[in-house]
């Protein structure tokens, strides 16, 4: 029992060598935590959490550019339906213009078509007219001579004679 | 332990051995008479040093942003030291400066405790009156500086040896007994308690398994190989027990020394 109680106290007692190296691994490891560990640790759970809200933000940011974008397009849209519009309205005045136009032109066109034509068939007329005069005096003449023989070789008879015939068939046409 | 001891005497003639607190007194094996002397139990605190930093430093510098099932483990350690002791105690703005500190013990202790438990080592690489005494002056010396540095060193003996609203007859014990407390009972119930812890568990999982060799293999009576089962069993149980233990007191020792340093601090939050 003796023995054992100078034991026990001795576990209280520490040893030189004990107290050395027990200051060492105390002073390694605390330097190990203090200044590699959890540094190091720290740093992973900042980057972390900087990705984390990086994240996050980038997101935001793509909605809101998506969102801009899509109110840019919208607007976009809008301008260019007007202008469609008005484009379409333009034409349209424009065609009616066009065809006015062209009606006016066609109409000045036809009935200039249609005074010369009947002028040149007056001519035409005319023309014929006065040929036909010289050929049915001539006819008459000579049927006349036939007829008559001798009595119309003067000429101023035979002239006057012609004048009654046409005066006559002139107002033979008028009946 | 004279009741084991003294059992260990009448059965020593059989060939029991029972565990005695020899075993946290081995002998020196390199270095004799130097102040770098090892004995078993040293060796075992610097291979279970360097096995720690060996493990952790290879797993901080291969940390990840996406951590592995390791690197998650090891940081739920770090963050549960850090928030549930740390924090939880003193606050973040106060702790910030003391997680370091606080992480040394909570991870040494917790590696030197566990020692007890693996095969090989047997004995835990905290059981020699130096490790406890040594983290526990840490602890002490850190909560005077706090002390000085959080309300003046006058401001804090006030407040510890002469609190307000006791009747100033009562000073006449409260002021030795205060004094005793922030100047020798919390260092020394920081190192007792995990130094007593350690021996009693080292002893316990001995006896258990000292008995279970002798009542299984090395007893002649063949009717006490019953008693050889139930030792066995229950060495087993004190196996597990310790682990736990080896836990519990890392965890006790670091709360502690948060809640001491945290009462060098006025109470009211930065």
């Amino acid at each position: 029992m003796q023995v054992l109680a100078v034991d026990g106290i001795k576990l209280f007692l520490p040893e030189t060598y004990d107290v050395v190296w027990s200051a060492i691994i105390l002073v390694i490891i605390a330097v190990f935590f203090y200044k590699f560990f959890l540094p190091k640790l720290q740093s992973v759970f900042d980057e972390r959490t900087a990705k984390i809200e990086g994240g996050i933000a980038k997101a935001d940011k793509a909605q809101q550019d998506a969102a801009e974008a899509k109110k840019k397009y919208e607007a976009q849209l809008n301008t260019a339906r007007v202008e469609a519009s008005k484009i379409r309205d333009d034409a349209r005045a424009e065609a009616s213009h066009i065809i006015a136009d062209a009606r006016s032109r066609a109409e000045t066109d036809a009935a200039q078509i249609a005074t010369n034509a009947q002028r040149s068939i007056a001519s035409q007329q005319q023309q014929a007219l006065v040929k036909l005069k010289g050929e049915v005096g001539t006819l008459a003449t000579a049927l006349a001579g036939k007829i008559l023989g001798a009595k119309l070789e003067d000429d101023a008879v035979q002239s006057h004679m012609l004048d009654q015939m046409i005066d006559g068939m002139d107002s033979g046409d008028k009946k | 332990m004279m009741i084991v001891s003294a059992a260990g005497s009448v059965l020593a003639s059989s060939g029991f051995q029972v565990p005695s607190i020899d075993e946290f007194l081995p002998p020196e094996i390199m270095f004799q008479g130097t102040p770098f002397a090892l004995n078993r139990i040293i060796l075992i605190r610097l291979i279970a040093t360097v096995v720690m930093l060996l493990v952790l430093g290879i797993t901080a510098m291969r940390a990840r942003l996406v951590p592995g099932r390791w690197q998650g483990a090891v940081e739920w350690i770090v963050e549960f030291i850090r928030d549930k002791i740390v924090y939880e105690v003193m606050g973040e703005v106060r702790g910030k400066r003391y997680v370091p500190m606080i992480t040394t013990i909570f991870l040494s202790l917790l590696v030197f405790n566990i020692c007890g438990i693996v095969p090989g080592m047997n004995i835990a690489a905290s059981a020699t009156i130096v490790v406890p005494l040594m983290w526990a002056l840490w602890t002490f010396c850190q909560y005077w500086i706090a002390a000085v540095r959080g309300k003046g060193l006058k401001k804090y003996l006030k407040d510890e040896l002469l609190p307000d609203g006791v009747p100033w007859p009562i000073y006449f014990i409260l002021v030795p007994m205060q004094l005793l407390d922030i100047v020798v009972i919390r260092p020394f119930s920081l190192t007792i308690r995990l130094f007593a812890n350690m021996i009693a568990g080292h002893i316990l999982v001995a006896l258990c398994f000292s008995a279970t060799q002798f009542f299984l293999i090395d007893a002649e009576n063949k009717l006490l190989m019953g008693f050889g089962a139930i030792t066995f069993l229950g060495g087993f149980i004190m196996i597990l027990f310790e682990a736990f233990v080896a836990a519990i007191q890392a965890f006790i020792f670091a709360t502690l020394s948060t809640v001491y340093i945290n009462l060098s601090y006025p109470e009211e939050l930065e």
